[in-house]
């Protein structure tokens, strides 16, 4: 039996697939890796990978293989990697082989990354997916978090395959883009002029469910509280929270909520704000409905 | 007696929003209101077992209605086109059967420690705010918020209490909530600003089954107190 053990693991480190769908109606949201693209890539090197991966968070991961071999990848982010011992250059595929040792630290940029392996990891998906949802408790291992000392086995090698190996985007390459949203036309107009020529930096405050924004010109400062029906949310959902907090929902986002939401950024760009880290400028730029699924149709071939 | 197979009205024109570049929402109100509530449900009855091609799931709220796409399937305006079609449609007269269901719960001590302070708020014995409570079945106006989390209502215009100012970190599965008109069941351990008043064995959510959760939106629940 091919496992492999988890001799380290960052705080919110999770197993990943494409995500969870067709439940939001039972209260469920998809879940899915915050960066999709980094997670897509991550199986390409491999030619034919277990759909579901190791999500692993800024401050990386370390596992012990036993049996094998098996190959295996990773990309997301910019981390530092040893196979071994060995120095690797990142992102990587890997031939492991029984008791081989590897090491994710830190690396200069990101904040999720990538493990996918050439076979699926061996446990029964719920509600057809293996994706965790920490905030529900939902999928993954037993609902939670991996943490030291947990052991995956992994099962049968993938056919392989012909995969697509879509093109990474830099995090910082320009402003983050999105639609104007539900709650719009809720803010007046100098504070919707405010928020798109306004910076905003990255807060401490990320993880799956969203990312806090530090709104240090206070551009919803003076917003009124708004009493509003609560309503569905998406991923990427721009809301302004009671004290004038702005948080983008991620992908872990509850299914519906009642605070008011300037707008959404485009799926293209949601990877994008899922590796921007803690202390990272960020500006917002408004674009329309079909220019958004013209880049999700470039960024999809 | 009124005639069963004469077909519901179609619903009042709602918006119809994007929501990101995946999402149409079709909104029956900006408030919550019995009519856009019962418009959403009728909506989102129509459009099971018929969804519209390259939408891949609907999710039904308080008062609208999600449907998620897939824009390299269909464009926006052209769905939107399809779902005016829908709501203009006659609705076939079949309709459907009325689900009901009883909520047995536990009121008040451990299960419900905040019975006594909202009854209290209402000017009620403890004893009267349940009998009120229970009075009349409420319908399942959603699933939202969290797994399997029913909101249920309306309650009359004076019994009604705002939400708690401190929100519980966790409550469990099973407990009856109390707040603006309405009451609600938790499908899984949560954080609530909402009174709790009680707790039931019944359980909406189990990942297990398919499907997970056991109330649609429009079922009816009878609430029966537990000795």
């Amino acid at each position: 039996m091919t496992a492999i053990r988890i001799t380290r693991a960052g705080p919110l480190t999770t197993l990943q697939d494409a995500g969870r769908f067709g439940h939001l109606r039972h209260g469920i949201s998809a879940s899915g890796p915050m960066d999709r693209v980094a997670y897509i890539r991550a199986g390409a090197w491999l030619g034919g990978a277990g759909a579901t991966a190791i999500e692993f968070t800024a401050a990386g991961l370390g596992l012990v293989v036993e049996g094998g071999p098996l190959a295996a990848a990773c990309d997301g982010g910019s981390f530092t990697l040893h196979h071994n011992g060995k120095a690797m250059d990142w992102p990587a595929r890997l031939m492991l082989q029984d008791g081989d040792v590897v090491e994710i630290a830190p690396g200069p940029a990101g904040n999720y990354g990538y493990l996918r392996f050439d076979r699926e990891i061996d446990m029964p998906p719920l509600l057809g997916s293996r994706a965790t949802n920490v905030v529900a408790g939902l999928g993954g291992l037993e609902g939670r978090a991996l943490r030291r000392g947990d052991r995956l086995e992994l099962g049968a090698r993938e056919r392989r395959t012909m995969s697509l190996h879509p093109r990474a985007v830099a995090p910082e390459d320009g402003p983050i883009r999105f639609i104007w949203g539900l709650h719009a036309d809720l803010f007046t107009q100098d504070v919707r002029q405010n928020f798109i020529a306004g910076t905003f930096v990255i807060s401490q405050r990320i993880d799956r469910m969203g990312a806090r924004l530090e709104d240090r010109s206070g551009v919803f400062a003076g917003s009124p509280i708004l009493s509003l029906v609560s309503d569905a949310v998406v991923p990427g959902d721009i809301q302004i929270l009671g004290d004038g907090t702005p948080i983008v929902l991620m992908r872990d986002h509850q299914p519906t909520g009642g605070y008011p939401r300037i707008g959404t950024v485009i799926d293209a760009d949601l990877d994008r704000v899922a590796q921007l880290r803690p202390g990272t400028e960020v500006s917002f730029e408004p674009v329309r409905l079909a220019t958004a699924h013209v880049l999700l149709e470039a960024g999809s071939r | 007696m009124a005639d069963m197979s004469a077909p519901t009205p179609p619903p009042a024109n709602p918006v119809i929003v994007p929501l990101g570049d995946q999402g149409l929402l079709v909104r029956f109100g900006t408030t919550l209101s019995e009519e856009a509530n019962l418009a959403t449900i009728a909506f989102a009855r129509r459009l099971q077992g018929r969804l519209p091609e390259g939408v891949s799931e609907i999710d039904p709220n308080l008062v609208s209605v999600l449907l998620k796409y897939d824009p390299r399937r269909i464009g926006f305006e052209r769905l939107a086109g399809e779902v005016r079609l829908l709501i203009g449609a006659p609705v076939e007269a079949k309709a459907r059967k009325l689900r009901r269901h009883k909520i047995a719960v536990s009121f008040g001590g451990q299960a419900g420690p905040d019975l006594e302070e909202v009854a209290a708020t209402l000017g009620l014995s403890a004893d009267a705010f349940v009998a009120t409570h229970n009075a009349r079945p409420l319908r399942v106006l959603t699933t939202g918020f969290a797994p399997g989390f029913v909101y249920c209502g309306f309650h009359p215009e004076n019994f009604v209490v705002p939400r708690r100012t401190v929100v519980r970190p966790s409550v469990p599965a099973g407990t009856l909530l109390f707040a603006a008109g309405q009451s609600a069941i938790t499908g899984t351990a949560i954080p609530t600003g909402w009174h709790v008043i009680g707790r039931t064995e019944f359980r909406n959510f189990d990942p297990k089954r398919d499907p997970p959760t056991i109330l649609d939106e429009g079922d009816e629940l009878t609430f029966e107190a537990l000795p």
